[in-house]
């Protein structure tokens, strides 16, 4: 039943509508350095993720190890920032101040939408994706260096997890070993990711060549997308929303200052 | 003492699996209620066609997947109260890409980071990769890149670094594939040697004319249970 009510249900919108989208709340994401409006960002952005990817917690579980990371940046910068109400203190050092706490929630909301309005073109396949970069007169070879990325990220990830269980399986184990000596583990790790990830681009390369890329300066496509008028009006839409939050923000203050 | 793990590595099983289930999709199970016997210093095979569940059955052997059901023990341990690393000390597993376990930049230093990380002597360290490289016919590649080593080479150097570790069996997922007949026949010699030190080995394939040149069991897997018949 979960499943069911969490399945994307906007899946016939063209591509450049869902880069539009992500552009333009990414945009958002970027500037504005106002947590209300972050907020409010980051509900639509998750709405919209669950209208066109699906389920949420498909979003978290891909990018769990990334949440630690910009949890730990959160800690960080509410440990850095001394702006504010002092609001946890060890011997009289100032540790955490709603300055820093605000900060850090801003940048938790603004990694949040980025992601988030990241899986609205990744509901896409990536044949779409470069198409719609063609179609946006972006230089075919850059189109397709993204698709690539698109592409090999994952692989690129169960690749390095399989190099992670291979050491361990020489009787090594990680988890009891000195940071030092792990840092050192780590590095051994990246050889033979890197090493495949140069092996599979060379491979890639000359598949390509051998199939005459790049041989004629006009290329034709199978795939043509066309835009239609919900496409237009969904564009124009958050075109204007876009232009609505910057003049609300920056011209007319609002929402105000938080502190 | 070690009399008594002597008698147990060659008398109690070394790997034991107990009504093991697994599948990728909770609807579709690859190998239903599975058990079998592995005793120490032994050859065996698991066989069957493409997709049959062979690499799965030896990934759960080696603790790299765990089972829906069922438990799977390494000389009486359960495995699933193991780290990988514990498991990898017990057992060695060459994956079907070896390129894939080959860490370092040199064949020396493949052989002895592990050791290094481990906090071993030099001279211990020294000699122990020098009689790898003696067994697996890599002398002359002991300063070479990794990078640079043929199909052949970089498995024979996979095998010689879970070696080093001084696991009681070895568990080669395919290892003859992408073999010519010369190094088949090497790698026939090197596995018979480690049988004859007392390395258990389990090799996963259907390549039935390099298996049928061993003495041992073989295991068939068929519609996700397994089958053991004697190999002739």
């Amino acid at each position: 039943m979960r499943g069911k009510l969490l399945k994307p249900v906007l899946n016939n919108f063209d591509v450049r509508t869902k880069l539009a989208i992500t552009a333009s709340l990414s945009t958002i994401a970027v500037f504005v350095q106002n947590v209300y409006v972050l907020g409010f960002i980051f509900v639509i952005s998750v709405l919209l993720s669950v209208l066109f990817y699906g389920s949420p917690l498909k979003t978290f579980k891909s990018t769990s190890k990334l949440w630690y990371i910009f949890l730990a940046i959160v800690i960080l910068q509410s440990i850095f920032n001394r702006s504010g109400q002092q609001l946890f203190a060890i011997n009289g050092f100032v540790l955490i101040t709603a300055g820093g706490l605000l900060k850090g929630a801003e940048f938790l909301l603004r990694m949040s939408i980025i992601i988030f309005t990241a899986t609205i073109v990744a509901s896409s396949n990536y044949r779409e994706i470069v198409q719609g970069l063609v179609q946006l007169k972006i230089p075919y070879e850059i189109a397709f260096m993204v698709s690539v990325a698109i592409r090999f990220l994952p692989l690129l990830r169960s690749e390095f997890l399989d190099v992670l269980t291979a050491i361990q399986l020489r009787g090594l184990d990680i988890k009891r070993i000195p940071v030092k000596k792990r840092l050192k583990v780590y590095s051994y790790i990246l050889m033979p990711v890197v090493a495949g990830a140069v092996n599979k681009a060379h491979n890639l390369s000359i598949a390509m060549e051998t199939r005459a890329f790049r041989i004629y300066p006009q290329r034709t496509s199978y795939l043509i997308l066309k835009l239609g008028k919900k496409d237009y009006i969904f564009m124009v839409f958050i075109l204007l929303f876009t232009i609505a939050v910057f003049i609300s923000y920056y011209v007319f203050n609002f929402p105000g200052r938080v502190l | 003492m070690k009399l008594i793990k002597q008698i147990r590595v060659i008398y109690l099983a070394y790997i034991k699996a107990v009504d093991v289930a697994f599948g990728y999709k909770k609807e579709k199970m690859v190998l239903k209620n599975l058990n079998m016997e592995l005793s120490g210093g032994h050859f065996a095979a698991i066989t069957g066609p493409n997709g049959c569940g062979k690499t799965t059955l030896g990934k759960l052997l080696m603790g790299i997947l765990k089972p829906q059901s069922g438990k799977i023990f390494i000389e009486g341990k359960d495995i699933g109260q193991m780290s990988l690393g514990q498991a990898g000390a017990k057992i060695g597993y060459l994956f079907q890409n070896p390129a894939m376990q080959i860490f370092a930049p040199t064949v020396e230093e493949e052989l002895s980071f592990i050791m290094n990380l481990k906090g071993y002597g030099k001279d211990v360290i020294e000699k122990e990769v020098n009689t790898i490289l003696e067994l697996l016919h890599l002398k002359e590649k002991k300063y070479s890149s990794t990078y640079n080593l043929s199909y052949g080479q970089k498995q024979r150097l996979a095998i010689g670094a879970i070696l080093i570790g001084g696991p009681g069996y070895l568990i080669l997922d395919e290892p003859t594939t992408g073999l010519d007949a010369l190094r088949r026949e090497t790698l026939f010699n090197i596995l018979n040697d480690l049988l004859s030190r007392g390395t258990g080995v389990v090799i996963i394939s259907h390549d039935m004319k390099f298996i049928e040149r061993f003495t041992g069991r073989l295991f068939k897997i068929h519609e996700g249970q397994i089958i053991e018949t004697g190999i002739k």
